[in-house]
C-alpha cells in the first residue's frame, strides 16, 4: 500500500507540475467561455462589405422589388446589354452581374449570375431567397384571390412549447433542448478524457518498459501494485482537471453568464427560478424557451451536480478503459505494436460516442437506456442522459456496474501485465494474451 | 556457513520451452556468488525466482533457511542486466524515489544518498535531469539504489556491462567492500576473468540445467588434467631426456634467454616427485608448477559438452 502511494504520487508530481497541464487546465475554461460568446460578438462587431451587384432584368417585373440589405445591394440596369455589361462590370469593382430572362415566371431558371471573383453560398442564397418570392407572388397574382397578403398573415403560427417535469419536486421550467446540449458536451468531453488519459496511461507504460525502469521496479514493487499505482495517479491528474474546470465553470455561470445578459432577459431568469407562472410569462411574449435555458446554464446547483456527477463516471469510465490500456501497453514494446491491440478499446468508446447523439432525439429510447447501463458505454451515454432528468436509481445501477466491471477488468490486465512487461520483442497476438492470463 | 539462499529443485515452464529444469542452489552467506552459463541459460530466470519476481513451477526458495516471504524482498538489492531510469526526472529526485520504494523513510533515504553522492564524487548530479547523463553516469546511480538499503543479499545482473574499466574496478571494489561488510554477493557474468577475481563460489547453468557448481578453487583445481609447465637453462630437449617417466606434450628453446619451456603430462597414477626428480638429474630446472585451467576454459569446455 505504501509503495502504490509513493508511485501514485511520482506520476501525479510528474504529470501536474508540467508546464503544459497548467496552461491547459487554466485556459480550457476560458476558450470555452470565448467559444460561446464568439458568434454573438462577431455579429455585433464583424460586419462583412456591402457586395454590389448589377442586374439586368428583361422581364422588368424582378429588379424594382429585389431588396438591397447590408450584405448585397442591388443596382438595377435598365435596357442593359449582357456583353457589355459583362465588360464594364469586370472593369468596375462590383461583385457581379445578375441576368435575369424575359419568361422568368414560367421559366424560373432562366437566370444567371456572372461573378468577378469567387461566388458564395450566402449570396446565392439571398438572390434566390427573394427570386423565388417574387415569383410565387407573380404566379398567386394569376389566380386573383383578393385579400391574399392578409389570409396568409392570418394562418401563419409560430410556436414555443413550454415544459414542465411533473415527476420532480422542483416543478421549474426546463429546457430540453439546454438538457441535451449540456448532455452532449459532458459526454464529448468524457470521451475526450478517456481516450486522452486512457492512451497516456499506455504510452507510459509502454516508455517505462522501454527504458527498462520496468525492471529496476519490479523487484521491489509488486507488479499490481505498479500498475494500480499508474492508473490512479494519471486518475488523480485527470480528476484535478475536471476539478478545476468545474471550479471555473461554475464560478463563471454565476458571475459570467448574469454579467452578460441583457437585464429584461435577466429579470425573466431571474422570475423563473423564483417559481413565476411560466405560462403567464410566455403569453406576455417573452421566449420561454430561451429563458429556461439561461435559468439552467446559470443554476449553480444545477451545474455542481453535474460536475460531482461527471467526475465519478468519469473516474469509474477511466479506471475501467486505462485497466484496459494498460494491458495493452505493458505487452507491447512501441506504440506502433499498440495499435492492433488497442482496436476493441477504441471500439465501445466510439460506439457510445455515436449513442451519445441519439440522446438529443430520445433520452429514454431502449438502445440509449441499455447503453447507460452497459459499463463499457456507460459513462459516456449516461453523462449525455442526466442533464434531461433521469430517476436515481438509474444512476446508481449504471455506477455499480461500472466500477464492477472495473474491478474484474483489473484483474485481467493485472494478469496480462504482470507477464507482459518481461516481454520484449515480438508483438504478441491476441491468442498469446489469452495464454498469459493462465500463466 | 550458513547458507543466505537456497533454491530446491527449481522448475519454471514458459510455454514454449523450461527456463530452469530442477536447478538447485545453495548459496552460502558472505560469499560472492558468481552465476555463470550462455545467453538463454536461465540466469536471469533464476534470479527472477529468487526474488520472488517469477513464482516458479515446481521448488522452493529459503532465505536463510526459511521459504522466502515477500518481507525479506526489503533484504535483498536487485540491479537488474536491463536496467533504466525515468528519462525526464532528476537525478536525486528519482534516487529519493526508488529508495523509498525499498522501505527507507524520506529522511534516512536523504542522509544516505548524500554520502553516496559525495563518495562516487556525483554531488552536483542532484538536480540535473536523467537524459543529460551517459550510461556510465546512470548505472552508478543504479548501483548507489541497490545498495541504499543495506541489503544482506545482493543480486547484480551483468554488473559490468556498459561500465568503462575505471568505473568497472570501481564497481569491483565496491563489491568486494560490500562482501567484506557482510553482504552477500550473487553476481551473474559473462566476464570469466572477473569471476576468477572476485567470486568464490559459482554455479553454471547450461540449457535450463545446474551442469556445475561449487568453490571456484576447487573447481579450476579438479578440472586440471595434471599437466605441468616446466622452466629449464639449457638447449636439452625434454621429448628424449623424461620420455619414459611422462607425457612430453610441447618443448621450446628460447635462444635470446637460453631458456626452454616445456609442458608435460603426468598419469593419475604416477607420483609428481618421482617426476621431478627424474627430470632435475636430466636439466637445470628453473620452475615446474601445475596449470590449473582458467574459468574460461572451464566454461567453454563445460557448454561445449567437453566435461570429464
Amino acid at each position: 500500500m505504501r509503495n502504490i502511494g509513493l508511485i501514485i504520487m511520482r506520476e501525479f508530481k510528474e504529470r501536474v507540475y508540467k508546464r503544459s497541464f497548467i496552461i491547459t487546465t487554466l485556459l480550457m475554461p476560458l476558450l470555452l467561455a470565448l467559444v460561446s460568446v464568439a458568434p454573438t460578438l462577431i455579429m455585433i462587431y464583424a460586419k462583412g462589405d456591402t457586395k454590389s451587384i448589377s442586374v439586368i432584368d428583361n422581364s422588368g417585373i424582378v429588379a424594382q422589388r429585389l431588396e438591397s440589405n447590408e450584405d448585397v445591394e442591388f443596382v438595377a440596369i435598365p435596357n442593359g446589354d449582357l456583353q457589355e455589361e459583362l465588360k464594364r462590370s469586370l472593369e468596375s469593382d462590383n461583385f457581379g452581374l445578375l441576368y435575369i430572362g424575359e419568361d422568368i415566371v414560367k421559366n424560373p431558371n432562366n437566370i444567371q449570375l456572372y461573378t468577378n471573383s469567387s461566388s458564395s453560398m450566402l449570396i446565392e442564397d439571398a438572390i434566390t431567397d427573394q427570386i423565388e418570392e417574387i415569383i410565387e407572388a407573380e404566379r398567386l397574382k394569376e389566380y386573383n384571390i383578393s385579400d391574399l397578403k392578409q389570409i396568409l398573415e392570418s394562418i401563419e403560427v409560430n410556436i414555443s412549447l413550454s415544459t414542465f417535469r411533473n415527476d420532480s419536486q422542483e416543478q421549474t421550467a426546463s429546457s430540453s433542448a439546454a438538457s441535451s446540449l449540456i448532455g452532449i458536451i459532458l459526454g464529448f468531453v468524457l470521451y475526450f478524457f478517456l481516450v486522452i488519459y486512457g492512451s497516456i496511461v499506455m504510452q507510459s507504460i509502454i516508455e517505462e518498459k522501454s527504458s527498462r525502469i520496468l525492471e529496476v521496479l519490479v523487484s521491489t514493487v509488486r507488479p499490481f501494485e505498479m500498475m494500480m499505482g499508474k492508473i490512479l495517479g494519471v486518475a488523480l491528474v485527470a480528476a484535478t482537471q475536471i476539478v478545476v474546470w468545474g471550479v471555473l465553470i461554475v464560478l463563471m455561470s454565476a458571475v459570467l453568464v448574469p454579467a452578460l445578459m441583457p437585464d429584461d432577459i435577466l429579470a425573466s431568469v431571474e422570475a423563473v427560478k423564483g417559481g413565476a407562472d411560466v405560462m403567464a410569462m410566455a403569453s406576455s411574449g417573452v421566449d420561454v424557451e430561451m429563458v429556461a435555458a439561461i435559468s439552467s446554464i446559470t443554476n449553480t446547483g444545477y451545474i455542481a451536480k453535474l460536475v460531482v456527477l461527471m467526475l465519478v463516471f468519469m473516474v469509474g469510465g477511466f479506471l475501467l478503459y486505462a485497466a484496459m490500456y494498460a494491458a495493452v501497453g505493458a505487452s507491447v514494446d512501441t506504440a506502433q505494436d499498440a495499435q492492433q491491440l488497442t482496436t476493441p478499446i477504441t471500439i465501445p468508446i466510439i460506439l457510445a460516442f455515436i449513442i451519445l447523439t441519439m440522446v438529443m432525439n430520445d433520452p429514454n429510447s431502449p438502445l440509449v437506456v441499455w447503453c447507460s447501463m452497459i459499463p463499457f458505454t456507460s459513462p459516456i451515454v449516461m453523462m449525455g442522459r442526466i442533464p434531461s432528468g433521469i430517476p436515481a436509481w438509474e444512476i446508481a445501477l449504471s455506477i455499480a456496474l461500472l466500477y464492477a466491471t472495473f474491478i474484474v477488468m483489473v484483474w485481467f490486465a493485472g494478469k496480462i501485465y504482470r507477464v507482459g512487461i518481461f516481454m520484449h520483442g515480438k508483438k504478441p497476438t491476441f491468442k498469446e494474451l489469452y495464454k498469459w492470463l493462465k500463466y | 556457513m550458513s547458507n543466505i539462499i537456497t533454491a530446491q529443485n527449481i522448475t519454471k515452464r514458459f510455454t514454449e520451452h523450461t527456463a530452469l529444469d530442477d536447478v538447485s542452489v545453495e548459496i552460502p552467506a558472505g560469499s560472492v556468488y558468481g552465476l555463470l552459463g550462455p545467453n538463454g541459460a536461465g540466469k536471469t530466470t533464476l534470479i527472477r525466482v529468487i526474488n520472488r519476481i517469477t513464482v516458479p513451477d515446481e521448488g522452493r526458495v529459503l532465505f536463510e533457511d526459511k521459504p522466502i516471504t515477500q518481507q525479506d524482498i526489503y533484504r535483498i538489492g536487485y540491479l537488474p542486466e536491463e536496467r533504466g531510469l525515468y528519462k525526464k526526472m532528476k537525478v536525486g529526485e528519482q534516487a529519493l524515489f526508488l529508495a523509498r520504494l525499498k522501505g527507507l523513510s524520506r529522511y534516512e533515504a536523504l542522509v544516505r544518498l548524500k554520502k553516496w553522492f559525495v563518495r562516487f564524487g556525483i554531488e552536483d548530479w542532484w538536480d540535473r535531469k536523467v537524459e543529460e547523463l551517459s550510461k556510465g553516469m546512470a548505472q552508478k546511480i543504479q548501483f548507489i539504489v541497490t545498495v541504499l538499503h543495506q541489503p544482506k543479499l545482493l543480486i547484480f545482473d551483468e554488473p559490468f556491462s556498459g561500465f568503462d574499466p575505471i568505473n568497472a574496478n570501481l564497481l569491483k571494489e565496491e563489491i568486494l567492500r560490500l562482501r567484506d561488510e557482510g553482504a552477500t554477493v550473487i553476481f551473474s557474468t559473462h566476464n570469466m576473468s572477473s569471476v576468477e577475481e572476485i567470486c568464490d563460489h559459482i554455479t553454471l547453468i547450461n540449457k535450463s540445467k545446474n551442469i556445475l557448481s561449487g568453490r571456484v578453487d576447487d573447481i579450476r583445481r579438479s578440472h586440471g588434467n595434471n599437466i605441468f609447465a616446466v622452466n629449464y637453462r639449457g638447449e636439452q630437449d625434454l621429448f628424449s631426456a623424461a620420455a619414459d617417466i611422462c607425457q612430453v606434450l610441447e618443448c621450446d628453446y628460447d635462444k635470446l634467454s637460453g631458456m626452454t619451456s616445456a609442458k608435460i603430462h603426468i598419469d593419475q597414477d604416477e607420483d609428481v616427485r618421482s617426476v621431478i626428480s627424474a627430470i632435475n638429474e636430466q636439466v637445470e630446472l628453473r620452475s615446474f608448477t601445475e596449470i590449473i585451467p582458467s574459468m574460461n576454459n572451464i566454461f567453454i569446455r563445460a557448454v561445449g559438452g567437453n566435461l570429464k
